[in-house]
């Protein structure tokens, strides 16, 4: 049987092909953002032809088929969401409004403020109110909820999110409001913040609710219309579909909680860099980077875990929408192979913020772009072969990308060659720079880790991002250009639940506690018994989340009990917590107690064994040359390209050369080799005693 | 239009350094912001980090306050060295002095040096308001204080608290006799040192790995690059000098209240611009009292309000902009001991707006209307003892959605979460349940005011309302509000901005209303009620867009009946409720 994962991106859909042993076949077909299922099928149908099958033979001989869509996302990001209403605590009907403060530049006042993402007039206050403890201040206004059901009619609402202050330690009243909604307006989607996300703070809880609101209806007709076109042209097996946690989940149960889908496409990069940078090199810890058109995506690993953050912003932080649900921590950059480069006022060099992004797309895709992009430097360079991109079925225009560069080189004064090699030198450093912000707040030491390059672009600077960073090893994976579909069919079928209750290492509540990790323990066990029951093996991870006292944020501690028994198994939770808080922050307060806040469970269930090969049957077509290229260190020099499949798999070969596949180019500088490992990957060593490039500018 | 660099500017050097420099001060903040203990550092972000130069110019600034960094670092880096000539790898410098530079005593400043083989090549600073600072009453507001005697607080004139990356245990010692809740302090003074050393150790790498001569290289050539921006910023401006008043209202020590006068000189062909504070009040027996620090940025930062974005601030577009002070002024050099106690805030904003208001009169297009005034009850520091927690005492500023009204502009309405003009609305607010989790209150009521926005083609962001009280024990309230009389102007034909009320609210519901300057111990049952203030607006009302007073009045800013009187909405309104 065969295995498909799709990954809709916002230039192409991506499409893998897992056949029993022998291999996996990647496609990319153009995403259609108006009728998103037909580049799906388009995608399909790539993979049949490849076959020799119909549509139909191909889906029947498949029993998964994993989907990740950006469909919520651009829901949300161009307005096209239901019309939603927010129940909210009376006295706070302006949680969104306020939002959490902050802005983006303090002397811009050309930014306007951002809307509320439920307006004023769709927002009704419910009388009731608990207190911090969960004890009710008032009781919930029954009659009160009922108007504002009748109004909720009238105003022709498609979705209801509901937001009660502290509903996350007593949920009484507003799961009460939950049944006065299914009584009173059947078939209204609602969702309850308590359910969607049991964190405190009251504004991400509500973001994530209206969130998930209103994508209910477009995001259940969507699977429901993908479920039901796959299975008429014969697919039996099962859907799956990716979320923002790294895992995978049934069509159904994310149409009923649709918010997990948002940024779910990049958390699947850091699955699949896990795999290859445990198989590849040998480390538990690594940096994942996804280089797209317009963004360059970055998380990590560590210990073999991809750590996860509840601040995961849609569009710009501050200015866009916070979702507020925990999901795999993603930094994204506005730096990839689209970006603008050009001269400010002063005479300085920028690279975006602005992109060419793949409409018209760089000056060298020839479909009207004239201002000069990250992939019109790596062409002018000579990184790029204009005849062999995508295998040669598109023509790049090296002379127009040459122009478009004179532009830069013009105004600073240098070659065409010296000004295409600033230009990648610093999108280079603008995803150092979010590297080391997702690094240090992580905790993770660059020096350590091993860079996993992902994307078509991610070879023209993938081993000087890691000469920057001091990391000495960098894999790019054969299946890198598609690394979130790899992500996607590597990925376990996960969950994840959370309470809220607070206590002290110092005044441990051993009997609460104890009943919560019963009660989230039963959850796991549930969905392991459910959607989890053909499993191969079933992991449950225990964590705390826990400060010192008065500190706001929280770390995640994993627990090594599953019931605290004595006063050790705390003093262990509280060792734990300073050892994680020094990898963090280089400090800790070790005679501090803990306080934990809150208290979570992950579910993973394996359905799968096997690691990711590509197709065996893959060959060279093309023979070892050799190429004139630009490197700053050496100049003008003729280089060795190899093609990826002649690569050796036993001696490194040193640098510089040109690594080359019809879907990616790894440029491979002195000071570092190359070989291919066994899963097809490039893994690319670096000398440590060659100085970085940018003291190289001296 | 681009001005072609003749210079022998290296604009990729440039570049990819101030990319580098930037993410050190980023990475300062965001370990402060993510170990600090106090709410005040750890949910509203009130501190900043900076890079200065060895000679204490201002190099980067990253995501700081303005009102914290524009001035200050400079004077306070100069302090270190008239004291301590000889600083060494391992230092740490604690500042908190109003006369030495420093902005008001709640802001504790650590200045570490980066010495490297022996020379001083950079000084980091990391500024930070404390939750208390040891003043006379529990706030680190003391708007009523007579001199720096009443006020109370502790005063650091940049004494030595780190020796060879030990702590001073003798200054430890003071601060945790003086300050209350000293493990609080304990544990923000180990994030900002945290802060101030992951700064240090990235600086080490950076002069290892490119060189310090490069970095100093790089550091001509950006200040020269910043200085080149603001010429060109300065040259889009029209020739004039403009005289502008503003007034704080009547406060403690001060009867009369105050009137800031400031004089602002366009110079487009010399590319100078020149703030005039020198015709202003003596110091005043009052915790308004401006710093040097303070004094110099507020007018800064007005003035960087009307030039719009894309003039780095630092040392090199500072040499085109000239504050005027003189001594013992209430806005310029403080004489001690008058006390500074409040300088970050009342005064200060007043004087931005006095200068972004000069501006405006310039033209339409330039400039921003005034700002609403702060600090309403909202933003109280609150304290007392919590019944839940085995009475421990607690001590700490709430920002709760004061939402003083943001100013309009020429492009854009007032920002709402501006919190007050000299922090940018870079701060963070509150959680209410975060806030009620932490101490003994129930957060009963937030949300905007309708119709307290200064109208205007560009309208000022409106007011809100607060409501909040203790829930297990009597708690003491503090706060200092500026605008009950004087509201924000608008300009160009805009409109005022609502003025700030608070109020107690009795358990038996009566509203008894609460003088703008206080101390109040409310009992359980009791609340405390705040309005804050509105922006003013920017261009006239009957300009605005009819789409946009339609969104205003969607949103619960703008009633439809004010939609109609004022703006002038003729369009139908939408009748089906909601």
């Amino acid at each position: 049987m065969m295995r498909i994962a799709t990954d809709m991106g916002g230039t192409f859909t991506d499409l893998i092909v897992e056949r029993g042993d022998s291999g996996v076949r990647l496609y990319k077909s153009p995403t259609t953002p108006n009728e998103p299922l037909v580049g799906v099928f388009n995608a399909i149908q790539l993979a049949a032809d490849d076959f020799g099958q119909t549509m139909s033979e191909l889906l029947a001989g498949t029993d998964t088929f994993v989907h990740g869509t950006t469909r919520s996302l651009n829901a949300v990001v161009t307005g096209q969401t239901a019309r939603t209403a927010l129940l909210t605590t009376e006295g706070h009907p302006d949680i969104l409004l306020f939002r959490e403060g902050g802005r983006g530049a303090p002397f811009d006042f050309t930014r306007s403020y951002p809307r509320p993402w439920v307006p004023r007039d769709r927002t009704f206050e419910v009388p009731g109110r608990i207190a911090a403890d969960g004890s009710e201040v008032r009781p919930l206004d029954e009659e009160a909820v009922k108007t504002i059901v009748e109004r909720l009619r009238e105003g022709e609402i498609e979705a209801v999110a509901v937001c009660l202050l502290w509903s996350v330690v007593n949920p009484a009243h507003e799961a009460r409001v939950g049944e006065l909604l299914a009584e009173l307006a059947p078939g209204l989607p609602v969702t309850l913040s308590h359910e969607i996300n049991p964190i405190v703070r009251e504004y991400r809880r509500a973001c994530s609710t209206v969130l998930d609101a209103s994508l209910k209806p477009l995001m259940g007709a969507y699977l429901r219309a993908l479920q039901g076109s796959l299975e008429s042209r014969g697919f039996r097996g099962r859907l799956l579909i990716n979320t923002s946690a790294g895992g995978v989940q049934d069509a159904l149960d994310v149409a009923a909680a649709p918010i997990h889908t948002i940024n779910s496409g990049p958390a699947m990069a850091p699955v699949a860099g896990r795999y290859y940078a445990g198989r590849d090199a040998g480390n538990a810890v690594a940096i994942v980077a996804d280089t797209g058109g317009t963004t360059y995506d970055v998380s990590v690993v560590r210990d073999g875990r991809i750590p996860v953050t509840q601040e995961a912003w849609i569009g710009e932080r501050h200015a866009g929408q916070l979702t507020g649900f925990p999901g795999v921590d993603i930094r994204s950059v506005g730096a990839g192979g689209g970006s603008i480069a050009w001269v400010d006022a002063g005479g300085m060099l920028r690279v975006g913020p602005q992109s060419a992004g793949s409409e018209p797309g760089p000056v060298c895709y020839s479909r009207g772009g004239t201002e000069p992009t990250v992939t019109d430097a790596c062409l002018a360079l000579g990184y790029l072969d204009g005849d062999y991109f995508l295998g040669g079925r598109m023509k790049l225009d090296v002379e127009g990308a040459r122009r478009a560069v004179t532009r830069i080189s013009g105004a600073l004064g240098l070659t065409v060659e010296e000004a295409a090699a600033a230009i990648l030198e610093l999108a280079t450093e603008h995803m150092v720079g979010a590297i080391e912000e997702i690094t240090l707040n992580q905790g993770i030491s660059a020096q350590d880790a091993v860079l996993v390059g992902g994307g078509g672009a991610a070879g023209f600077n993938a081993v000087a991002i890691a000469r920057r960073l001091g990391c000495d090893t960098v894999v790019v994976p054969a299946l890198g250009a598609v690394l979130s579909a790899a992500g996607a069919l590597m990925s376990d079928l996960s969950a994840e639940w959370a309470r809220t209750l607070r206590t002290s290492t110092d005044d441990f509540t051993y009997d609460d506690v104890n009943a919560v990790l019963a009660e989230l323990q039963g959850e796991c066990a549930a969905f392991a018994d459910g959607p989890g029951a053909n499993a191969i093996s079933t992991t449950v991870e225990l964590v705390a989340e826990a400060r010192y006292p008065s500190q706001v944020w929280e770390l995640e501690v994993p627990l090594r009990v599953a019931t605290f028994a004595e006063r050790a198994d705390v003093e262990q939770l509280r060792s734990d917590f300073h050892r994680v808080h020094r990898e963090i922050f280089a400090i800790d307060d070790s005679r501090s107690p803990v306080e934990i806040v809150g208290w979570r469970a992950r579910v993973r269930c394996r359905m799968h064994d096997r690691g990711l090969l590509p197709d065996a049957s893959g060959s060279a077509d093309r023979a070892l040359a050799h190429r004139p290229v630009y490197l700053r260190a050496l100049g003008a020099v003729d280089v060795p390209v190899v093609p990826l499949a002649l690569l050796s798999t036993t001696d490194p070969v040193p640098g510089p050369l040109i690594v080359e596949s019809p879907v990616t180019t790894i440029v491979v500088n002195p000071g570092a080799s190359a070989v291919r490992t066994a899963t097809g990957s490039v893994l690319v060593r670096l000398d440590k005693s060659v100085p970085s490039p940018t003291r190289a500018r001296r | 239009m681009s001005i072609r660099n003749t210079s022998s500017v290296d604009g990729v050097r440039l570049a990819l350094l101030t990319s580098r420099l930037q993410s050190v001060a980023r990475a300062m903040m965001n370990t402060l912001a993510r170990t600090g203990r106090s709410g005040i550092l750890n949910t509203a972000r009130d501190f900043s980090c900076c890079i200065v130069t060895a000679r204490g110019e201002l190099l980067a600034m990253a995501e700081s306050l303005p009102i914290h960094v524009m001035s200050g670092p400079d004077l306070m880096a100069q302090a270190m060295l008239e004291f301590h000539p000889e600083v060494a790898k391992g230092d740490a410098f604690l500042h908190n002095s109003p006369y030495h530079g420093n902005s008001h005593a709640a802001d504790h400043t650590l200045l570490v040096p980066v010495v490297d083989g022996g020379e001083h090549r950079y000084t980091l600073m990391v500024k930070a308001h404390q939750a208390d600072c040891g003043n006379a009453a529990p706030t680190t507001y003391s708007a009523d204080a007579t001199d720096v005697y009443a006020e109370g607080a502790l005063i650091f004139p940049c004494v030595q608290i780190q020796r060879d990356y030990e702590d001073v245990a003798d200054i430890v010692r003071m601060c945790r006799m003086r300050i209350r809740v000293p493990d609080q302090w304990w544990g923000d003074y180990l994030a900002m040192l945290g802060a101030a050393r992951i700064g240090e150790r990235m600086m080490f790498e950076l002069g290892e790995e490119i060189g310090w001569d490069v970095l100093d290289e790089y550091r001509r050539e950006w200040f020269d690059y910043s200085e080149r921006c603001m010429i060109e910023a300065i040259s889009r401006l029209p020739a004039e000098s403009v005289t502008y008043e503003t007034c704080h209202d009547p406060f403690p020590g001060i009867p009369d209240g105050v009137t800031i006068k400031v004089v602002v000189d366009v110079d487009p062909i010399e590319k100078r611009i020149r703030v005039d504070l020198r015709h202003n009040d003596d110091c005043q027996p009052s915790g308004l009292n401006l710093t040097e620090s303070t004094a110099r940025t507020a007018a800064m930062i007005g003035v960087f309000n009307s030039l719009g974005p894309g003039v780095p601030p630092n040392a090199g577009s500072f040499r085109r902009l000239e504050v005027l002070l003189r001594d013992n002024c209430i806005v310029g050099r403080p004489t001690h001991p008058y006390s500074c106690s409040v300088s970050t805030t009342n005064l200060a904003d007043r004087l931005t707006n006095a200068v972004q208001g000069a501006f405006a009169s310039i033209g339409d297009g330039y400039g921003m209307a005034e700002t609403g005034a702060a600090m309403p009850p909202a933003w109280g520091v609150i304290s007392g003892r919590d019944p839940r927690h085995g009475h421990r005492a607690y001590i700490n500023q709430i920002f709760l959605p004061s939402v003083t009204g943001g100013a309009g502009g020429p492009v854009t309405d007032g920002w709402l979460t501006i919190g007050h003009v000299g922090n940018a609305g870079m701060m963070l607010r509150d959680s209410v349940e975060i806030d009620e989790m932490h101490h003994p209150i129930r957060i009963e009521r937030q949300h905007i005011l309708p119709d307290t926005e200064g109208a205007g083609r560009r309208r000022g962001a409106p007011a809100a309302l607060v409501e909040y009280g203790p829930t297990h024990a009597a708690m003491d309230v503090m706060y200092g509000s500026d605008g009950a009389v004087h509201a924000a102007k608008g300009v160009r034909g805009g409109g005022a901005g609502a003025t700030s009320a608070q109020f107690l609210r009795r358990a038996d519901g009566e509203l008894v209303e609460l003088p703008p300057v206080a101390r109040v111990t409310l009992q359980v049952g009791e609340t405390i009620v705040s309005h804050s203030t509105g922006g003013g607006g920017y261009g006239h009302p009957r300009d605005r867009e009819p789409d946009l007073v339609l969104h205003d009045v969607m949103d619960g800013l703008v009633t439809s009946g004010r939609a109609r009187t004022v703006y002038g909405l003729d369009t139908a309104l939408p009748t089906k409720n909601p």
